[in-house]
């Protein structure tokens, strides 16, 4: 267990050892590569006529979401026909549930406040069966770039590209669409299972400087919902700087906001935290959910639904 | 619009293969999306739907894109390719095949999905499908 301890830097197992349970668990499954993870695209074919295509990747189906498959033999899925052609797209496990919880409907107004490179964009436009409007906003012009090919790829008809300040979009565009997604750009500690790089370059000075674009990013999400709307707020990352403090930060610039209980059959998950380092959230701040890579053998994500009422401030 | 009707003529597509789209022509253009993204003009979009079409002063060309997804019930001027066929034009390459098709564009079909679009002028298919990576 030392061996494994001397992968991650003593600050970070001091910070996190403090409220992740089973934490030599924990980071035994952080050390542990990420099986391969995909969903069928069902804007181009069901599952029963793909399937077949990729028998050698030995799919077996993930029992929370019908078109989510884990490769038993994941190594060269991204390189075949199937994946080229967008029959498929490859995304862990958890980072399909904001997607799943949001839940968007056939013929609604979709927000994806930071949409780049596009797996939940592309996933909510499946969900709503090409119907609607998402509107996928990123920043950068590269991540853009990336964006766009994977909404050609997967064949999304209903999806518009912006690249705004997030921070500032409530100003062209308040209380229009039905559901927002805040998919925050975060530390990716949840990421170390796929790529160490998260983990070369994490302080906890980093997890404070995402804070403030999160509080920032989560507030032009709320105020851009219309009333009676929902938001996800969801992160790939542990801290809880970025996480439950973000989603209190929220609370308390708009206390009529609701944290809204979910759960999705199969898929196991934590509460989040009511307190860090000092730092009282409001209790109902529990309601929303840690996602631990030992769970369900996903990297590691938080997320939160939040309803705006019919008579919210704005 | 006369090219429109040129592409669902020329793929025996079904007249209502556009139901529920809205296009629009940018330049030499033609994209397609639902009309509530068509109609979405805040925040300055940098795109709306994808791309249909690209008009040329004597013909349409289809996109791989807007095919796969727009093209699945095609009937006509279709092409189909085993794996290394199928491989080999999403490398880019020209593939001879005898096939039963007019010269021109045609939709190259890979286990009943639409891999994109080629140019066939007997017995040379022409990959015209937009090269992003190689697949193995």
């Amino acid at each position: 267990m030392k061996e494994l301890r001397r992968l991650f830097p003593q600050e970070f197992i001091d910070r996190y050892s403090k409220f992740i349970p089973d934490f030599d668990i924990f980071l035994e499954a952080m050390a542990t590569p990420l099986p391969t993870v995909f969903r069928v695209n069902n804007l181009k074919a069901t599952p029963d006529k793909v399937l077949p295509l990729l028998s050698d990747f030995q799919p077996e189906p993930l029992p929370y979401y019908p078109f989510g498959f884990v490769a038993r033999k994941g190594e060269g899925l991204g390189k075949t026909i199937s994946h080229f052609i967008g029959l498929i797209y490859i995304q862990d496990a958890a980072s399909m549930i904001p997607a799943l919880v949001l839940d968007p409907k056939p013929g609604e107004r979709i927000l994806d406040l930071a949409a780049a490179p596009g797996s939940k964009t592309t996933q909510m436009a499946a969900m709503m069966n090409n119907t609607g409007l998402i509107v996928a906003n990123d920043i950068s012009l590269d991540r853009v770039r990336g964006l766009i090919g994977n909404i050609d790829r997967m064949g999304c008809l209903n999806v518009a590209v912006c690249r705004t300040n997030g921070l500032s979009i409530a100003k062209t565009i308040s209380g229009f669409f039905d559901r927002v997604l805040v998919d925050a750009p975060c530390s990716s500690e949840g990421t170390i299972r796929k790529t160490r790089e998260a983990l070369n370059r994490w302080t906890v000075k980093a997890t404070q400087r995402f804070s403030m674009l999160q509080r920032g990013l989560i507030r032009a999400g709320y105020q851009a919902l219309k009333p009676g709307g929902v938001m996800v707020y969801s992160t790939c990352t542990i801290a809880p700087e970025e996480n439950e403090a973000v989603v209190a930060a929220l609370l308390k610039r708009y206390p009529d906001a609701e944290i809204v209980p979910f759960q999705l059959r199969g898929f196991v998950t934590r509460p989040a935290l009511t307190e860090w380092e000092g730092e009282a959230f409001p209790e109902v701040v529990k309601r929303c959910c840690r996602i631990l890579p030992q769970d369900n053998d996903t990297e590691a994500f938080f997320v939160a639904l939040i309803r705006k009422p019919i008579n919210g401030t704005d | 619009m006369e090219q429109i009707d040129f592409l669902r003529l020329r793929f025996g597509l079904p007249a209502n293969w556009l139901e529920g789209l809205k296009l629009i022509k940018e330049q030499e253009t033609i994209f397609a999306g639902t009309s509530e993204v068509m109609q979405f003009d805040r925040l300055k979009p940098l795109r709306r739907g994808i791309r249909l079409c690209r008009l040329f002063p004597h013909s349409v060309k289809p996109t791989t894109f807007a095919m796969q997804i727009l093209g699945k019930s095609a009937q006509k001027n279709l092409i189909e390719v085993n794996d290394e066929q199928a491989k080999g034009l999403i490398n880019g390459s020209a593939i001879e095949i005898d096939a039963r098709v007019e010269n021109g564009f045609v939709l190259i079909v890979w286990q009943g999905f639409v891999l994109g679009v080629g140019l066939y002028k007997k017995p040379v298919l022409k990959s015209h499908i937009p090269k992003v990576r190689p697949v193995e």
